[in-house]
Parts: structure tokens; C-alpha cells; sequence
């Protein structure tokens, strides 16, 4: 409050200081000035009329009526034109003063009508875009509305294929079990059919069998003159010829029904120890042999062109005739089922067929071009797979004679095998690729671990036996494609990318021949080597077969020589 | 201390209005040597304060120039016992300063020939008036808000403040003035205070510095304590000193900032005028 008053008190100063200078300096003297500067105007304007007068009368000196009247309203006049120019001069002032704030107040005008403008043009502007908008709105709308029809129909539609579908499944399911059954019974039949043929063979047999004992019974009461043993391994006592001779029917007899049957297959009697040697079988390196289905043939293909036909006759080889024809060495030969047709490969980039009967070439299969390291007959026997050097597999029909499909396998086939719709290969890049027949297509790919040179089935076609490069033997299970056993031996290296196992007819043994001319054969069950037969050969094994019957195995080898092992 | 607002309360308002009406009584005498045709009457006048000497004085001008001949007529020019009247100095400094104690009216005398090159500035026109008023207010409000207030303002505000001026239009002057009056509440003032001081017998035309109107600790700074640190001599020989402003003293013990928002001219410079005290 103290800051209040000596605020008041300086203020209040301030404020009487004013008023007193104002009544000292203004008001004293504006009445005077006022009357004084009237004064001094009416002076002037009396010493301007004074002189205008002077100069009138002296022109006008003969104007008489110029009454001392007329002078002082002349001046009162003058006075109030005076004035009136005083007040002109004011009205001016002011009048530039509002016509200043009339400019200012146009201009103020002029920028609102400006604002008004350009609100309007937005307006204007926003109402067409609201315009365009809804218009957008509706279209979108409207395709909405058919989009959602479009879906119903298709909803519906799918449905109704779904039924369809299921109840074509059904039908599906059906028949299936339909075949299921009739397969059955029709395999049941066929087993009916072997017990019958069976049961007539055991009588055969057995009646045989009495018929011989007593044949013996006889023999023995007399006495045998004793002979000398020969020289040669043929077999010393006619007992035992006779033996094989029985056995030797049963061995046809059973072959064939082996062939037209899906029985069991024969067991392999204990293995041979007896080996025939056929010196020369072919002018140079033989490279494949095979035995004929009926065990009594045998072919071997050598590099002299030659496909050579022998017949085993007691543990002998006959030589019978030679296939000619091909125009390089032949890598493989294979007979069809029946052993009416001879299938051969060979490196002149073709593979040939030879009738059976009458030795003729009957059909030359050119198309690769490589040499082609394996031909099998599909099946059917109305078509041929064949493996090349050119990396490529061809599907040849026999009808057309014309190679109905080429696959691209990437890397040279050594050897293929058929089942019914697979067919298998080995390659050199170390992989055996598993090809569905229809399809055209790898079905499954296994790597070993070196280039793959042979590829065999067993009878029932479940395994299949791989032989390669890292001088091993594999067993694969065709179920679950894997490897399910291994063979190697000490001794045991694969002589070349050829070099070509077989099975044993019943699947009970394994043989393989080896570069150094030595024969391993190993039991499957055990996984252990069974023999090793080293007196026959001087070089390197390429090929071995066994017969259907398993009572012989042949082997050849580089240096032109076929062996023949027996247990006779 | 409470400090001020800047809400203009209803005595300030009188303290504007006296400000701005404040009146010199003058007498024009026409210098003896001035060739005339009869003898030349004394032209009273009663001076605005607040105005410029070329602005206010066409009605002195015509009245000489009735006894005046036209040709030796040129610029005229005003001085007082010698001294040449610059006419860019509002006329109330003039006369606060040269003749503050001596008895009224004012005798100036009018010249109309030789005009003094040195001491004086040409005025051709009301135009040039106008470039020195608007260019005084732009200077003090670059004191007073960095130059904010007055940059922000229109040109037709500007306008309005020499309108209001020149046609003694205290309403319309004081409706953009009040403008250049106000300062943020936080700061307590404006950023310096504009203000020249004008001594009698100093070397200097007029001494013009920075000054705040508020001490860094808070206080509110008054006029004494501005004439402590520009005139010492004025506090402390305040027998010998006078402190005029507007043709009034007032007290040292009256803040600066009041004194910038009422009592300045309409350039808005607090003029304050340093003269002898009347030995009488």
C-alpha cells in the first residue's frame, strides 16, 4: 500500500504539474491570440479592401451611388467569405480524411469479395468431388453385389461335385474289392492246379522210386564189375548219372512250371566244386553270358561280334551255333521269358533280337548313340528297355520296331533290370535310378558308393543285387528301397564297369567274379563268403549266370575263356 | 511494489490528453533585415507541443508573405535569440530547452533568406516531415520490442499514426499508439527504454543510450536513477539543474516506464530536457 501511495504521489505530481503549465502557457494566452489573429485578418482584409477601392475609385470616379452602406457589407462579406473559406479549407481537410478511409474501406471490400470468390470455387469444387465420390461409391457397390452372386454359384457348384465325387469313390472302392476277390479266387484255383500237378508227380515219382529200389534190390545180388576212374572230372559213378538224370527231369519238368507258375524256386543244391573249361570260346574278351530259361541253353557275347549258343549237356558244353550280325562286340544278352528270342547289346550303338529256332536275325534296334551296355525285354516281351553310353534309356516296341520313348538319365546306364512297372538302372555316376514305366518318370534315385556296373532280381523280384566299382555287393530291399545287406571280400575287385553279378535262382546265394579270376559266392543268409573258386580262370571275371535249374553257374572272362561250374 | 499494468487507468488518460493538447504561446517577428514593402506585424501563434515546427507554421508563412516580395522569397527558417530553430526537434523540446524560464509568449524570429546550410535541414515538403516522424517511431520501438509492434503494423497504420498527428487527431493517433505502449507482463517494461537528453551547454546534440526499465534483481527503475548514470551533475547539484519534460519537472522518484508510456512525444522518445535553474 506504501508502493500505492508514493505511486499517487508522483503520479498526482505529474498530473498538477500539467494542468498548471497549461493554465500558465495555453490559457492565458489563447483567448489573445485568438482575438489578435482576427483582428490582424480584419486589418488585412480591411488594407486589401482599402486598396481594391482605391484603385475603383479611381476608376470609377463618376459612380456615385457607392454608399458608405455598401462599403461595410462589402466587408461584412468579405468577412464571411472569409470565413466560409476558413470553413472550405476545414471541409477539405476533413473530406481527404474520409475519402482516405473510403479507399481503405473499398479495399477492405474488395479483399472479402476476393475470400468469398475462392470460398465459393472450393465449395464448388468440393461438391463435385462428393459428386464423383458417390458415384464411385455405387459402382463399387454394385460389383460387390455381383462378385457375392458369382461366389454363391460357384459354392454351389462345388458342392454338388463334391457329391459326385464321393459317390464315384465309392463305386471305385467297390469294384476294387470286386478284382481283389476275383484275383484271389483265381489264384486260389491256379494253387489247386499246382497241389493236383504236385500230387501226380509224387505219385509219378514215388512209383519211380519203387521201380528203382527194385531194380537195385536186383543189381545188388549181383555182383558189379568195378572200372577205372578217369582223368577228366566227369562225374565216376553211373549211379549218380542216373540220380541226375531223374533229377535232371524233375529240374525240366519244374523249370517249366516255374515259368508259368508263381511258385517257389528251386534251391540251389550245395554248390559246385566241378568246373568244365571251354578254352577259346570266343576270339577275344568274352564279355556277357546268359543262360536260356529252359537251362539248357547257353549264349556268351565277346568282343569277335559273335553271340555263341552252347548246349550243356552233363556238365559239358556242346558248342550249337553262333548268332551273327552285330557289327561290334556285344556288351549283353538277354532271352525273353519264353527262350524263343534272343536279346542282344552291343557297342555298335544297337541292339538286336535273333529268333530262337531258326538263329536269324529278325530285328536290328538303332536309335543311341553310344554303344549300348544293356537290353532287357520288358515284361510283356512286346518291348525292350535299353541303356546306353549316350546317357539315355529307350523304350523300343517290338511290333512297331521303333523306339517309342527316350528318357535322359543323365549319366551312361551300365545295366538295367525290369519288374513289372519299374525298371531299374545303374549308372556310372554311382546312382541306380528307379523309372516308372508310364510315367517316364525317376520314381527314386539310391547313390552307392562307386560307379554301378550290374544291377540283378531275385525270383520273386523283391531285391535287387548291385554290384560297383568300390568292389561291393549290395543286396537292396525293393520295398523300402534300401540296402539291406553287403558282401565284400578280401580278394574281391570289380574288374571293370561290366563286371556282372547274378543271383542264384532261389535267392539263397550271390556270385560275383573278380579281377583276379576268382569266383566268390556268398550265402545271403549268413552275409558270409560260401566259396571261392579260383581254378578256371586266368583273368578277369566280366560276367557270371546261373541256371534257372541252379545247378550250374557259368563264368567268362577277358581272356576269352568260358567256365562252367556243376556239382556233377 | 506492485508494478505497473499496462492498462491505460482514467488519469493517465488525462495525463495523454494534456500531453498531447499542450500549447506555446508564440510570437513570429519577422527578422528587421527582411526586405518588406510596409512594416510586418507579429504573428501570434499558439504552438502544439507535440508537433514540428514546418508542420504547423503555413499560416505564419502566409502572413509574412503578404509583406514579403516573392522573389527573395526561399526556404524559411526560424531561430530564437541566434540560434537556429531545428525543425526536426518536436517544437515543446525546443522551447523547454532554450527558453523554458523566460517570459511567454515565445519570440521567435522568421527568416526567409540565407538560410543556414549548417545548423539547419531543408524541409521541402510535408513528406520529409512524415519520413523523420515515422523513422523516430521505428527507432523507439526497436528499443522498446525489438521492432515487432511497429513491423507488425500495416501501412495504413502506419498512416493513421502521421494522419493523426499531423491533423492534431488525438483519438485516431492514440487508437495505433497504444499499440506501441504494451509490453509482455512477464518482462515488467519494455526491453530499453527510448529517451534522449538534451543539455543547454553540452558538445553533444543529445545523449541517447541503452536503459532498462527494470534492475536484473526486479526493480522497477526510475527517472533518477536514469539520470544517475547519464547526467550525474543533474542529481547531484539539484539546486543548479532542472529536469524538464513537457514543460514540467517531475519527480526523480517517478518510474522510467511510466514516464516511456505517457509522458513521451508522439515519436514515442521520452525528451528530457537538462537546463540551469532560474537564479531568481
Amino acid at each position: 500500500m506504501a508502493g500505492r501511495r508514493v505511486e499517487c504521489t508522483w503520479k498526482r505530481h505529474v498530473a498538477e504539474q500539467l494542468k498548471q503549465r497549461d493554465r500558465v502557457q495555453r490559457q492565458a494566452f489563447e483567448e489573445i491570440i485568438h482575438q489578435y489573429n482576427r483582428l490582424l485578418e480584419k486589418s488585412d482584409l480591411q488594407a486589401v479592401l482599402s486598396e481594391r477601392l482605391q484603385t475603383e475609385k479611381y476608376e470609377l470616379q463618376d459612380r456615385h451611388d457607392v454608399s458608405p452602406g455598401a462599403e461595410s457589407l462589402q466587408q461584412e462579406m468579405a468577412q464571411i467569405r472569409i470565413r466560409h473559406q476558413e470553413e472550405l479549407t476545414e471541409l477539405h481537410k476533413k473530406r481527404g480524411e474520409l475519402a482516405q478511409s473510403v479507399i481503405e474501406l473499398n479495399n477492405q471490400i474488395q479483399q472479402k469479395d476476393k475470400e468469398i470468390q475462392s470460398n465459393e470455387a472450393k465449395m464448388l469444387e468440393y461438391q463435385q468431388q462428393i459428386a464423383q465420390l458417390e458415384g464411385e461409391c455405387r459402382d463399387l457397390r454394385s460389383s460387390l453385389a455381383d462378385l457375392e452372386r458369382a461366389n454363391q454359384t460357384l459354392r454351389d457348384e462345388y458342392d454338388a461335385l463334391q457329391i459326385t465325387f464321393s459317390a464315384l469313390e465309392e463305386k471305385l472302392r467297390k469294384t476294387t474289392e470286386d478284382n481283389q476277390e476275383l484275383v484271389t479266387r483265381w489264384m486260389a484255383e491256379k494253387a489247386q492246379e499246382a497241389n493236383r500237378l504236385n500230387a501226380e508227380n509224387e505219385k509219378d515219382c514215388r512209383r519211380r522210386q519203387a521201380k528203382l529200389q527194385k531194380e537195385l534190390a536186383d543189381a545188388a545180388k549181383e555182383p558189379l564189375p568195378i572200372e577205372p576212374k578217369r582223368v577228366s572230372q566227369t562225374p565216376p559213378a553211373g549211379l549218380l548219372d542216373s540220380i541226375s538224370n531223374i533229377f535232371g527231369y524233375v529240374d525240366s519238368l519244374l523249370s517249366s512250371l516255374s515259368l508259368s507258375l508263381s511258385l517257389a524256386p528251386l534251391p540251389s543244391l550245395s554248390l559246385c566244386v566241378y568246373s568244365t573249361v571251354c578254352q577259346d570260346a570266343h576270339d577275344g574278351e568274352v564279355n556277357a553270358v546268359r543262360f536260356s530259361p529252359g537251362s539248357r541253353l547257353l549264349a556268351t557275347g565277346g568282343m569277335d561280334r559273335r553271340v555263341k549258343l552252347w548246349e550243356v549237356v552233363a556238365g559239358h558244353c556242346e558248342p550249337k551255333g553262333a548268332l551273327t550280325g552285330s557289327n561290334a562286340g556285344i556288351t549283353s544278352i538277354e532271352f525273353d521269358s519264353a527262350g524263343s528270342y534272343l536279346l542282344a547289346a552291343s557297342n555298335d550303338f544297337a541292339s538286336r533280337i535273333w529268333t530262337m529256332d531258326d538263329y536269324r536275325l529278325r530285328h536290328t534296334l538303332t536309335g543311341h548313340s553310344g554303344k549300348v551296355l544293356s537290353a532287357r525285354f520288358l515284361l510283356d516281351n512286346a518291348r525292350i528297355v535299353s541303356g546306353s553310353y549316350d546317357r539315355t534309356l529307350k523304350l523300343w516296341d517290338l511290333r512297331s520296331k521303333v523306339c517309342m520313348k527316350t528318357v535322359f538319365a543323365g549319366s551312361s546306364c551300365n545295366d538295367i533290370v525290369c519288374t513289372e512297372q519299374c525298371v531299374m538302372s545303374g549308372h556310372f555316376d554311382k546312382k541306380v535310378r528307379f523309372w516308372d514305366i508310364r510315367s517316364e518318370s525317376i520314381v527314386c534315385e539310391l547313390e552307392l558308393l562307386g560307379r554301378v556296373t550290374s544291377l540283378d532280381l531275385n525270383h520273386d523280384r523283391t531285391e535287387l543285387l548291385t554290384c560297383s566299382r568300390d568292389d561291393l555287393v549290395k543286396i537292396i530291399d525293393l520295398r523300402n528301397n534300401a540296402v539291406r545287406q553287403t558282401f565284400s571280400a578280401q580278394g574281391f575287385k570289380c574288374g571293370s564297369d561290366f563286371t556282372r553279378v547274378t543271383f542264384s535262382p532261389d535267392g539263397s546265394y550271390v556270385a560275383a567274379g573278380s579281377a583276379d579270376g576268382v569266383l566268390y559266392v556268398w550265402n545271403v543268409l549268413t552275409g558270409k563268403l560260401d566259396k571261392t573258386l579260383d581254378k578256371g580262370h586266368s583273368s578277369a571275371i566280366n560276367s557270371v549266370s546261373w541256371s534257372p535249374s541252379g545247378t550250374y553257374v557259368v563264368s567268362v572272362e577277358k581272356g576269352s575263356r568260358a567256365v562252367l561250374w556243376s556239382d556233377m | 511494489m506492485t508494478l505497473p499494468t499496462p492498462i491505460i487507468m482514467a488519469d493517465d488518460k488525462d495525463v495523454l490528453r494534456d500531453v498531447w493538447f499542450g500549447r506555446i504561446p508564440t510570437c513570429f517577428m519577422l527578422y528587421p533585415d527582411e526586405v518588406t514593402e510596409r512594416e510586418a506585424e507579429p504573428f501570434y501563434l499558439l504552438l502544439p507541443r507535440v508537433s514540428y515546427l514546418t508542420l504547423v507554421t503555413d499560416k505564419v508563412k502566409k502572413h509574412f508573405l503578404k509583406v514579403v516580395k516573392a522573389e527573395d522569397v526561399e526556404e524559411m527558417w526560424f531561430e530564437y535569440e541566434g540560434t537556429p530553430l531545428k525543425w526536426h526537434y518536436p517544437i515543446g523540446v525546443l522551447f523547454d530547452l532554450h527558453a523554458s524560464n523566460t517570459a511567454l509568449p515565445w519570440s521567435v524570429t522568421v527568416h526567409f533568406k540565407d538560410f543556414p546550410e549548417r545548423d539547419l535541414l531543408h524541409c521541402p515538403s510535408s513528406s520529409v516531415i512524415e519520413a523523420h516522424f515515422m523513422s523516430s517511431i521505428k527507432e523507439a520501438d526497436a528499443l522498446k520490442h525489438k521492432g515487432q509492434v511497429i513491423n507488425d503494423m500495416q501501412k495504413k497504420d502506419h498512416k493513421q499514426l502521421w494522419m493523426g498527428l499531423q491533423n492534431d487527431k488525438f483519438d485516431q493517433f492514440w487508437a495505433m499508439n497504444r499499440k506501441l505502449m504494451e509490453y509482455p507482463t512477464e518482462e515488467g517494461g519494455f526491453r530499453y527504454i527510448p529517451f534522449r537528453i538534451y543539455q543547454t551547454l553540452s558538445d553533444r546534440p543529445f545523449i541517447q543510450k541503452l536503459f532498462r526499465p527494470v534492475s536484473p534483481e526486479g526493480h522497477v527503475l526510475t527517472l533518477g536513477d536514469l539520470l544517475k548514470e547519464m547526467v550525474p551533475a543533474a542529481i547531484y547539484e539539484p539546486k543548479k539543474y532542472q529536469v524538464v519534460i513537457h514543460g514540467i519537472e517531475p519527480l526523480l522518484e517517478t518510474p522510467i516506464q511510466w514516464l516511456s508510456e505517457h509522458l513521451s512525444h508522439p515519436d514515442n522518445f521520452l525528451h528530457i530536457c537538462i537546463v540551469p535553474a532560474p537564479n531568481d
